[in-house]
């Protein structure tokens, strides 16, 4: 049968597939796409003298379903707080030797000390970004409406006139979180009537908006076929880069509403079955250092809670309100925190109404 | 006669169209001066370049095809022999197995197979990715074999088998010449699937397993840039020239035989 | 030197074994005893911050309940979301049908130097990355483009607003076909490539016109191509969440999205598995249903 020696040696590389791979020295990172720049991680190998192996995860839930089922193998994670929350509590996470970390007296104390890990003992602040209105400029001034408020997003009054050309996060958490800050209540709020309160809301403005996108939206702000945004600092900061690099006539600016935002603080955490807990470490404490914190912010415009990389980080990105939060700002910012089982599905259940258009 | 014929190429090449159209886009786009696949900004070379030094994803590139030719190789033989079991005889059993990986939503199928996997110990790496691919393919190389079997002329096995032809030598001489059209059809499926997977290969991927399209959907949130059409690009045109060497090589595989 | 009366039967059970074995075996450790594991996770409860919750309490009572499965049957929603899903489907399915036909008999018809390449040609596209195929289709849907444009010009010129192509159920069917169509172009080329030519020459002959030959002879002969297609095409159709979640409309959920969500977001892995198996027991019946009328319809047709 022809093809027979061909089919030898497929079956050997496939055995050879099965074999685990030798430990060498590498660093597992599992980490957000673009959220640690090229020349930091080339960095770390040399000092190390390990090799960094990175995989990605795109959301926290697949990185929590993922560890959920039982996966290994992973030293370094990147969750999110309310992820975070849910591994510390579900014991998934190997607690910090604080005594490897002495960069962590870089960071804000601000961002230490959080309610869900008190004393820091198994995560430590990496990046952040807060969730709030990106815009095109020059179309929001056309029409005359506002970027300050949570309104624009919301109120029919304003919808009207961006009618299609508005995108919302694919997100109920975040999407419930804007609504209850527009509605003047926590975004952590856990009252069922606030939340019914808030798909009301949500339903009335639905038809003036073109999709829930989490994906796609950054390109169609760019391009300049959606005028409006409710989406993430970094990814509309990298909007206007993207936009000014294209030559487009307009820019794309973060709008920060009044009534508050949510703040997602992404966290250096150990996983429990991590095979390098040493060099895991020492890679945290590597990010802790001002000059390497920089570099991530520098690259794609994401908050830095390091008070050491704000002497390395481009002063026009010091200006911005939605990366650097101005004291009077950080009071109307939250964190979110992770829900119970049962309001997960209460919150499910008011998000699959919403979306199946009833 | 030839009325008709014309009907049939101005439909078929409106369909070649509907199907070139976008992939003439994805050709153009990939040499692109725009960081974003919005629109045409000028043209450019650079994300070639950035291609050809990008180590990650070429190793995601090398895994996929790698992955694509064992999980299509495997899921092709073992479907095959599933289709030729449904058409002599279905089984409830063997229907059911085979149909519902197509139909189980991936997440489902994703998650389960990572926590079988777990629970026996079983290193993730590119074997429990190749492993996974393989359980869903095979539904679909059997439902097109099966598909070419039916109405296929019994006469012609029992001929070959009164000649005084074992069974294996009526499969290999008869049989396998007549579905070859349907296996090529079925292995052609099976590669599709196993290089585009993201769902089930997410949770079936090892520690530092990546295939090229978890390395794409990971960057879905920030830039899918121009790198992901080159790459695209070269893996279509390498494909197509490994193929082509194939079918130079064992033209009697490719063919379908004429009785 | 005939065998045994006893003998023939056996060895086609045997060959019957060996056949359909290996597969079987597979399916059963790879899919089988995976798949299980979910079904029986559809009994019990969610995880108190993800996954599931152990199998026995601290008591040592079993954690089992009917509670996910008299969730699903007893809030509509779900149903009208599985009833959206089946439409799409089916819409789908015919489209790619109707332009995966004339695709399958072109190729089928061709020479042999041509066959293997036209064929090709038809899965090529389909090596590339599913994503940017999808932002390929953004392009040409999207509001600057001709498409949009033209339509826009028409609908102006009859005083209506313009029709947003992108975000919307048309750009969702559009993708949906598009990316399912090999799947229906291949099992029918299979089918097709094997029609005795004969036939429609003895059909010519008898004073058949080209739409008789087609309906009379061809379509029925290639039925058992066209299911296969079918359920190729509306079996993985029903479950798919990745072309609503990039280009659908706010309105634009199936229930792919919502099995997703239930994954991930809500982290109700016993609803998510109920609603999974909701969905591959409604799609394997659907298809059993089609392969009875079919087998009824093939007969019928062969007949005439």
């Amino acid at each position: 049968m022809p093809g027979r020696p061909f089919l030898r040696a497929l079956a050997v590389l496939a055995a050879l597939a099965c074999l685990p791979v030798h430990a060498a020295d590498q660093l597992h990172l599992y980490n957000w796409n673009n959220y640690i720049a090229p020349e930091t991680v080339k960095r770390f190998e040399a000092t190390c003298k390990c090799e960094v192996v990175q995989t990605y995860y795109s959301d926290n839930e697949e990185l929590l379903a993922k560890l959920a089922a039982g996966a290994t193998g992973y030293d370094v994670l990147v969750p999110t707080s309310n992820a975070v929350e849910a591994l510390i509590r579900g014991g998934q996470l190997k607690p910090l030797d604080k005594s490897k970390l002495p960069n962590i007296r870089n960071v804000d104390p601000a961002y230490l000390n959080t309610p869900f890990d008190p004393g820091n003992q198994y995560s430590v602040p990496y990046a952040m970004s807060t969730t709030i209105i990106g815009y095109n400029e020059e179309k929001i001034k056309e029409l005359g409406l506002p970027t300050d408020t949570w309104a624009v997003i919301f109120d029919p009054k304003y919808l009207q006139k961006v009618k299609g050309r508005v995108t919302v996060l694919d997100s109920a958490n975040e999407l419930f979180a804007a609504a209850l800050k527009y509605l003047g209540y926590s975004a952590n709020d856990i009252d069922e009537k606030h939340w019914r309160e808030a798909v009301d809301v949500i339903k009335k403005a639905k038809p003036y908006w073109a999709a829930f996108n989490a994906s796609s939206y950054i390109k169609e702000l760019t391009v300049g076929n959606i005028w409006l945004v409710h989406g993430y600092s970094n990814d509309i900061f990298q909007a206007n880069q993207d936009a000014q690099a294209a030559g487009r006539k307009f820019h794309i600016l973060q709008g920060i509403p009044k009534e508050g935002a949510v703040l997602a603080v992404d966290n250096m955490v150990i996983h429990k079955s991590a095979p390098r807990p040493d060099l895991a470490l020492m890679f945290i404490n590597f990010m802790l250092d001002g000059r390497n914190s920089a570099e991530l912010t520098n690259l794609i415009g994401s908050g830095n809670p390091n008070l050491d990389a704000r002497k390395y980080i481009k002063p026009e990105l010091l200006k911005y309100p939605a990366i650097f939060p101005p004291k009077e700002l950080q009071s109307k910012l939250e964190q979110l925190k992770d829900l119970t089982p049962a309001q997960r599905r209460l919150r499910s259940r008011l998000w699959t109404e919403i979306k199946a258009g009833r | 006669m030839r009325k008709r014929n014309y009907w049939l190429w101005v439909a078929a090449i409106g369909g070649y169209l509907f199907l070139y159209l976008p992939l003439v886009i994805v050709i153009v786009y990939s040499f692109n001066d725009s960081r974003l696949n919005a629109e045409w900004v000028g043209f450019t070379l650079d994300w070639y370049r950035r291609l050809f030094q990008d180590e990650a994803m070429l190793t995601a590139a090398g895994n996929s095809l790698f992955i694509g030719l064992v999980a299509s190789l495997v899921s092709t033989v073992l479907g095959t022999m599933a289709g030729m079991a449904m058409h002599r005889r279905s089984t409830v059993l063997l229907s059911v197995l085979v149909l519902t990986p197509i139909a189980i939503p991936e997440i489902l199928m994703g998650v389960s197979l990572l926590i079988f996997f777990v629970l026996l110990n079983f290193t993730l790496g590119l074997a429990s990715v190749a492993l996974a691919h393989i359980a869903f393919c095979i539904g679909f190389v059997a439902i097109v074999v099966r598909a070419r079997l039916a109405g296929m002329d019994e006469a012609l096995l029992e001929a070959a088998r009164d000649c005084g032809a074992s069974p294996a030598q009526a499969f290999r001489h008869v049989t396998l010449p007549l579905i070859m059209p349907g296996v090529v059809a079925g292995a052609l499926m099976a590669f599709t699937l196993s290089i585009d997977d993201f769902v089930i290969t997410f949770f079936t991927a090892g520690a530092g397993t990546v295939t090229l399209p978890l390395q794409i959907y990971s960057m879905i949130k920030i830039a899918v840039t121009p790198e992901v059409n080159a790459v695209s690009t070269l893996l279509m045109l390498l494909t197509l020239l490994l193929i082509v060497i194939a079918s130079r090589l064992s033209p009697s595989m490719l063919r379908a035989q004429q009785e | 030197m005939r065998p045994g009366a006893g003998a023939p039967a056996r060895e086609a059970q045997r060959n019957r074994w060996l056949v359909g074995g290996p597969p079987v075996a597979y399916l059963l450790v790879f899919f089988a005893a995976p798949a299980l594991i979910m079904v029986l996770a559809s009994f019990r409860i969610p995880g108190e911050f993800g996954g599931l919750a152990p199998l026995f309490d601290p008591a040592g009572e079993v954690n089992l309940t009917l509670e996910a499965y008299t969730r699903f049957f007893t809030d509509p929603v779900y149903a009208e979301v599985f009833l959206k899903s089946v439409l799409y489907a089916l819409v789908t399915t015919l489209a790619c049908l109707a332009l995966g036909y004339p695709l399958a008999a072109l190729i089928a018809r061709s020479g042999k130097r041509h066959r293997d390449l036209l064929l090709l040609l038809v899965i090529l596209p389909f090596w590339s990355n599913f994503l940017i195929r999808i932002y390929a289709w953004m392009i040409l849907l999207g509001p600057q483009a001709a498409l949009a444009r033209t339509v826009n010009a028409i609908a102006a010129s009859f005083g209506a607003g313009p029709v947003p192509l992108l975000f919307s159920p048309f750009a969702v069917l559009v993708c949906l076909v598009y990316v399912h169509l090999p799947f229906m172009v291949l099992p029918l080329y299979a089918n097709l490539e094997k029609h005795d030519p004969a036939l429609l020459d003895a059909a010519r002959d008898l004073g058949a016109g080209g739409w008789q030959r087609f309906w009379r002879v061809t379509f029925p002969l290639s039925l058992p191509g066209v299911y296969a297609g079918a359920a190729l095409v509306f079996i993985p159709a029903l479950g798919i969440f990745a072309i609503p979640d990039i280009l659908g409309g706010p309105d634009d959920t199936l229930i792919g999205n919502l099995i997703k969500q239930q994954f991930l977001e809500t982290r109700d892995w016993p609803f998510g598995s109920v609603l999974s198996i909701v969905l591959t027991v409604a799609a394997l019946a659907l298809a059993a249903l089609a392969a009875w009328v079919g087998r009824r319809g093939v007969g019928r047709g062969v007949r005439a």
